[in-house]
């Protein structure tokens, strides 16, 4: 974390030099963000397509949702505690859970193409395009708190510590299914914060609040 | 008895329908979730729909259990939401949190559960239609155009970033079927332009929020567009640059093919013209040049010239004293000359045409007979160009075609063609230019040609020939003792055209000039026959040991004229061997040009003065005192 921070602040110094400092707003950067991640959940909605496939069994043994590793995170459940929550630790907890899914989306994009379905090649083509959102996210993401000072950089370190999907085709089948659902609600959290952070943020322009 | 027996069974089958119906109460069906929305991410509600009631009044709960605990809820409000529903208020929702919702059914005699449903309430937020929806019509300088406001719902809260909506409006006239949609995104404003004037739109606007479901349309709105002049110049602006530019690109096209179509509406009037002829140049008054141009572009004619070559007869002497033998092929033609030129081209030249003049003097030739003299025919050619026929063995002349039957009369091309040759030929042939359909013609071939003081354009070969095909034949006759030169008869073949080509004997160094060294050695060629080719076979007199007036009967003998020169005016200067003999005078034979062409009674053996009517312009002319020998040829006008 600390020395991705610091690349990132050094890229940002690079940039400054070289654009005669001509930074980027807060407010350009929120957009920016708040439209990246709003690609989040449409991609992570892709994975409902396997709802079809899956044998009438899979529904029982599907894992709980509570089991989604980044549920130790707390997160605000409304929406008064949403805007209750200060900007800094809403960049925090996006950051966060942006950070909690790059190693389940490496196992994902791995396990994408020998996943027993139809359309897997459409699957990870989609899981790939995550990634690179993802990472996207995350780079504007560091910018972003450069700006907002340090108290923001913190960070939650959540561990995923899934192995893999499982042996037979249909446990691999669900626990994708399940891992996709998980990651889902996620991306609309982080959607969400952002953009309660992007109003906030931008008290000059109302309207597009 | 029996008719308590009839009662009991009338009261028994009236009951027992009730009773039966009764018995067919049974728990109830199964329930069944049918939607949950939350209009603000805030609450929800949920509906489900009944199953069979089984009979008895049915009553619907619902549970529900989130998905971190076990405790089991019950629906807080089933009012709010109207039947069959549940409401979550916002104490009782909470956000990306699973919900497991069940219904139950229960009437007396049991329950049914519906099957459990997980809702997260994240996923199911469909907003209400967008309120507050003004529409008016603003002015522009382009025509009217309609504004569309609105206000997102009400409970929406847009202001906190909490829900993000997007909008969408659609918009058609009254009358029309298709709406007309569009997406606003997060504005909530629109304009819409080029109306129809005086129609009445209906506007309608829905929302979603950004991963979520559209709202339902809002009331339509209905606003009418005032008369107006709709904006159509700019379209008759495009027409009519496009049809100037259309017209502009014709007109530049016709202007390129002026001439030609020019041609085509009004075609042009063949008029006189005389090939080779410069206007300019005589307008400036410079008939010398005029007529060295004329001489200097195509004469000795080629194959190709023919056409156009002046037809120039020869006139032919018959001698009643003398008799020519034929030789060679038959002729078919009269002795007499009978050439008439005519003219090919329209040039407007005629033949030189004495056919009266020849008649006279044919009289009473012989088909067979060819005793007529040939009188050499002063060559036209550039004054004083002069070609000096040289002895040759067995020099071969192309006999000039005659393409139709007839042979016609050849421009004997005798000075340019002979010095058009670059080599250094003693061989002189005599280069009959192509003709048309002439009688037969004579020719008088002198021995010495007249060397051109121009180099002709073409080259002359050692032997040249037609390859066109019509042949003529010539024969030469002996000559009468005047010294008749070689009379030619043309013999007509079908082929094309024959020349004779008269070699430039002697090179001539001058490009150009007028005028022949006025003496010259000259010798004397015998045409000896007409060979297969049609060609004449010239013989170098000396070798026969023949002098020049040797007149020798039924031998192919020739009489020589020999020419003096060409004067000035393009005169060949024949000189009479017998005037010659005489120490003689020279008497000039011109040939004029074009349509006058005239024969020109050529020597006549005896006759002192047999100029005659030819003679009267030559004896303007200076006869120089050479001995040079004439051979008529018809000059060609055109070179």
């Amino acid at each position: 974390m600390a020395r991705r921070s610091q690349g990132t602040k050094l890229h940002l110094a690079v940039l400054c030099l070289v654009v005669s400092c001509h930074a980027i707003g807060l407010s350009d950067l929120m957009e920016r963000a708040s439209q990246r991640s709003d690609q989040l959940p449409v991609l992570g909605m892709f994975s409902f397509s396997l709802d079809s496939h899956f044998p009438p069994m899979g529904r029982v043994m599907m894992p709980r949702p509570s089991m989604c590793h980044t549920s130790s995170l707390q997160t605000p459940k409304d929406k008064e505690q949403a805007l209750r929550v200060s900007e800094n630790e809403l960049i925090s907890l996006a950051r966060s859970l942006l950070l909690a899914w790059n190693d389940p989306l490496l196992l994902l994009s791995s396990e994408a193409p020998t996943l027993p379905h139809p359309s897997n090649g459409d699957i990870s083509s989609k899981i790939r395009e995550l990634q690179d959102y993802s990472k996207s996210l995350g780079d504007g993401l560091d910018i972003l708190v450069n700006k907002m000072g340090p108290s923001s950089q913190y960070i939650s370190s959540i561990p995923f510590k899934g192995g893999d999907l499982g042996n037979d085709k249909t446990s691999r089948l669900i626990n994708f299914h399940f891992l996709m659902s998980c990651f889902r609600r996620d991306s609309h959290k982080i959607d969400s914060f952002l953009k309660v952070l992007r109003c906030r943020a931008t008290k000059m322009r109302p309207e597009t609040c | 008895m029996m008719w308590r027996d009839v009662g009991v069974t009338l009261i028994l089958s009236l009951i027992l329908p009730v009773v039966a119906q009764g018995a067919r109460h049974t728990p109830p069906g199964k329930p069944k979730l049918t939607s949950c929305r939350s209009p603000d991410k805030e609450t929800f509600t949920c509906w489900w729909e009944a199953g069979s009631d089984g009979g008895r009044p049915t009553t619907y709960s619902l549970f529900y259990h989130k998905e971190n605990s076990e405790t089991v809820y019950e629906c807080p409000d089933y009012h709010t939401a109207g039947a069959n529903s549940c409401f979550f208020n916002k104490n009782e929702t909470s956000i990306w949190v699973n919900y497991n919702i069940t219904v139950v059914a229960t009437n007396a005699l049991g329950n049914n559960f519906s099957d459990p449903v997980d809702v997260d309430v994240v996923y199911i937020v469909q907003p209400h239609t967008p309120e507050n929806v003004t529409v008016g019509v603003l002015e522009d300088e382009d025509g009217p155009f309609l504004r569309v406001s609105w206000e997102p719902p009400r409970k929406a809260d847009t202001r906190s970033g909490w829900i993000t909506l997007i909008y969408e409006l659609r918009v058609k006239l009254e009358e029309a079927e298709e709406w007309e949609e569009h997406r606003a995104g997060q504005q909530k404003m629109f304009n819409i332009f080029s109306l129809h004037s005086g129609g009445v739109y209906m506007v309608q606007v829905r929302c979603k929020p950004d991963h979520g479901f559209w709202s339902e349309w809002s009331t339509a709105s209905y606003v009418k567009v005032p008369d107006y002049i709709p904006r159509e110049r700019s379209m008759w602006i495009l027409i009519a640059v496009f049809s100037a530019f259309i017209f502009l690109i014709l007109t530049w096209i016709i202007t390129l093919n002026r001439s030609s179509v020019k041609h085509c509406l009004l075609p042009p009037v063949p008029g006189p013209k005389i090939k080779g002829f410069d206007q300019q140049l005589l307008k400036k008054g410079k008939p010398e040049e005029v007529f060295n141009s004329l001489v200097v572009q195509s004469f000795p004619p080629r194959s190709t010239d023919y056409e156009d070559l002046l037809v120039e007869y020869l006139e032919v002497y018959v001698n009643e004293k003398q008799e020519l033998m034929p030789e060679g092929k038959d002729l078919r033609d009269v002795g007499c000359l009978k050439s008439k030129s005519q003219s090919d081209n329209d040039s407007g030249r005629g033949s030189c045409d004495s056919h009266t003049l020849l008649m006279e003097k044919c009289g009473g030739v012989e088909s067979k007979d060819e005793s007529s003299y040939e009188e050499p025919e002063l060559l036209q050619g550039q004054a004083g160009s002069w070609e000096r026929l040289e002895r040759g063995d067995s020099q071969v002349v192309d006999t000039p075609d005659s393409s139709d039957a007839r042979v016609k009369t050849w421009p004997l091309v005798f000075s340019p063609s002979i010095h058009g040759s670059s080599d250094n030929h003693h061989y002189g042939t005599l280069e009959m230019p192509k003709q048309h359909s002439t009688s037969e013609i004579t020719y008088s071939v002198p021995d010495h040609l007249f060397p051109t003081s121009t180099s002709f354009p073409h080259h002359h070969h050692p032997e040249y020939r037609d390859s066109l095909g019509e042949y003529s034949e010539y024969r030469h006759s002996r000559s009468p003792s005047t010294g008749v030169l070689y009379h030619w008869e043309a013999q007509h073949h079908p082929q094309a055209h024959s020349n004779f080509n008269i070699r430039n004997l002697e090179r001539q160094k001058e490009a150009t000039g007028l005028g022949l060294p006025p003496s010259r050695s000259m010798e004397y060629v015998e045409v000896q026959k007409v060979n297969q080719e049609n060609q004449l076979v010239l013989k170098p007199l000396s070798s026969h040991g023949r002098g020049p007036s040797q007149v020798q009967f039924g031998r192919a003998v020739v009489d020589y004229s020999k020419v003096n020169g060409v004067n000035n005016d393009n005169v060949l200067l024949l000189q009479r061997q017998r005037e010659m003999a005489e120490a003689g005078q020279y008497c000039d034979y011109r040939e004029k040009e074009g349509a006058e062409a005239e024969r020109y009674p050529t020597q006549q053996q005896g006759k002192t003065t047999k100029d005659g009517p030819v003679a009267t312009q030559l004896q303007e002319s200076t006869c120089l005192t050479t001995s040079g020998y004439v051979d008529t040829v018809p000059t060609m006008p055109t070179f």
